[in-house]
């Protein structure tokens, strides 16, 4: 074997992971103990194997081990801490609570201090039937019921529910029998709120704890 | 070990018993005696036996004046290398002595702190080269050199071919050949083999 086949077999890199039949072995050996050039290769390959058996024989440094990923999934959840991403986070945070603590809050809270002039209808609660009652409001706009209890009927309280224009019962609520010269308020926020027909039925409660539906009150809303 | 060639001069240095070649000449054979030996027996005791021998025999026919062609020295030694390792498997059933003829003094191959440092170097140089390799790759050459499984199983495993492996090793010899020549360069003439026990 001379050198230009060595080097075209790639003989270093067989004889040293042990390809070489035993025939080209011994033709390889036979140049390798001539040939400076392959004798360096071979001993800088060798050298190479036997520092690599050394260096991967030893355990893994820390830093080189790839983490796992339970450990990475947690880094990624502990990224949203890190400082780059936080410090701004964090001041829009501030911005937002104290827009809220110092422009919405104090004027909601103003707002619902204060006396507020709406729209509203009087509902008079009779064993003799119901009635219908046209309000007008402003979109978002609320209105008011007063209601107003019959004298001595033998309930010992009522319960009010409002049924929408579609007849689903959109609210109830108890009411504590009064006497009739002292009438209730029912205040309907606005929101929004549907122009149409809405009902207003009263139920009054026996001592005996029976319910029997009073009177039924339509309430047409218009919306302006 | 510096390059040097194997010429008459050379030859004639040996023969004359100059301490200096004779110490580069047995740690240049040495290693190649070594990488041709590991493959052929086991024990390392029966590897130091047969590399002794053949240094022994080579000396003696030196001085006998038996090598015609002094740009042979190398293709002398390995046959001279062959001759005893044949003996060996020969004496080993027998359990008989190599040889009992008077034996020179053979340089010892002693690590060096020139071998030392360069070790150290070369160490960090393979380091650096398997880091720069894919994951994969790294466990290739676990598995082939350290843990010394089947090649073809390995590969199999790998969804490689066999010379996938070749190139392997060629490159990262590639990246790490002028790093060890320069070490071999600049270590004085009879220091021991790096890392050699």
């Amino acid at each position: 074997m001379d050198h230009d086949e060595a080097v075209r077999q790639k003989a270093t890199e067989r004889y040293l992971l042990d390809e070489l039949d035993p025939e080209l072995r011994d033709q390889f050996e036979e140049h390798l103990f001539d040939c400076q050039d392959c004798a360096l290769d071979v001993r800088a390959t060798a050298m190479f194997v036997e520092q690599t058996k050394v260096l991967l024989a030893e355990p893994p440094a820390p830093s080189a081990l790839k983490e796992p990923a339970k450990t990475a999934a947690r880094a990624r959840w502990l990224a949203w801490f890190r400082p780059a991403l936080a410090i701004p986070v964090l001041t829009l945070l501030l911005v937002v609570i104290g827009y809220q603590d110092f422009v919405i809050y104090p004027k909601l809270t103003a707002t619902a201090n204060q006396p507020q002039i709406g729209p509203w209808a009087s509902v008079n609660v009779s064993t003799r039937g119901g009635s219908e009652t046209v309000i007008k409001t402003h979109a978002g706009e609320g209105f008011g019921l007063i209601v107003n209890l019959p004298p001595e009927d033998g309930f010992t309280s009522y319960l009010l529910e409002l049924y929408n224009p579609a007849g689903k019962l959109e609210w109830s609520g108890p009411l504590t029998a009064v006497p009739s010269d002292e009438g209730r308020q029912i205040y309907v926020p606005g929101g929004n709120r549907a122009a149409g027909a809405y009902k207003l039925a009263v139920l009054g409660l026996t001592p005996a704890g029976e319910r029997k539906e009073i009177s039924r009150h339509l309430i047409d809303l218009q919306i302006q | 070990m510096q390059l040097q060639s194997f010429d008459e001069s050379y030859v004639q240095r040996l023969q004359q018993g100059d301490f200096r070649t004779q110490e580069h000449f047995v740690a240049y054979f040495s290693e190649l005696i070594q990488l041709k030996l590991r493959s052929r027996l086991n024990s390392p005791q029966a590897i130091e036996d047969v590399r002794q021998e053949t240094f022994t025999r080579v000396f003696i026919a030196l001085r006998d004046g038996k090598l015609r062609q002094p740009d042979r020295l190398g293709a002398f030694v390995n046959s001279m290398c062959n001759n005893v390792l044949l003996e060996h498997y020969r004496s080993t059933s027998r359990d008989d002595s190599l040889d009992d003829e008077e034996q020179p003094e053979i340089p010892a191959a002693n690590v060096d702190v020139f071998g030392m440092i360069a070790a150290k170097q070369m160490k960090e140089k393979v380091s650096q080269i398997l880091e720069e390799m894919p994951e994969r790759d790294r466990r290739l050459l676990r598995e082939v050199f350290l843990e010394e499984r089947d090649k073809d199983a390995v590969c199999s495993d790998f969804r490689v071919d066999r010379e996938y492996l070749r190139v392997l090793l060629h490159r990262a010899k590639q990246s790490f050949k002028s790093l060890y020549l320069k070490n071999v360069a600049a270590r004085p003439p009879g220091a021991a083999a790096v890392g050699k026990r």
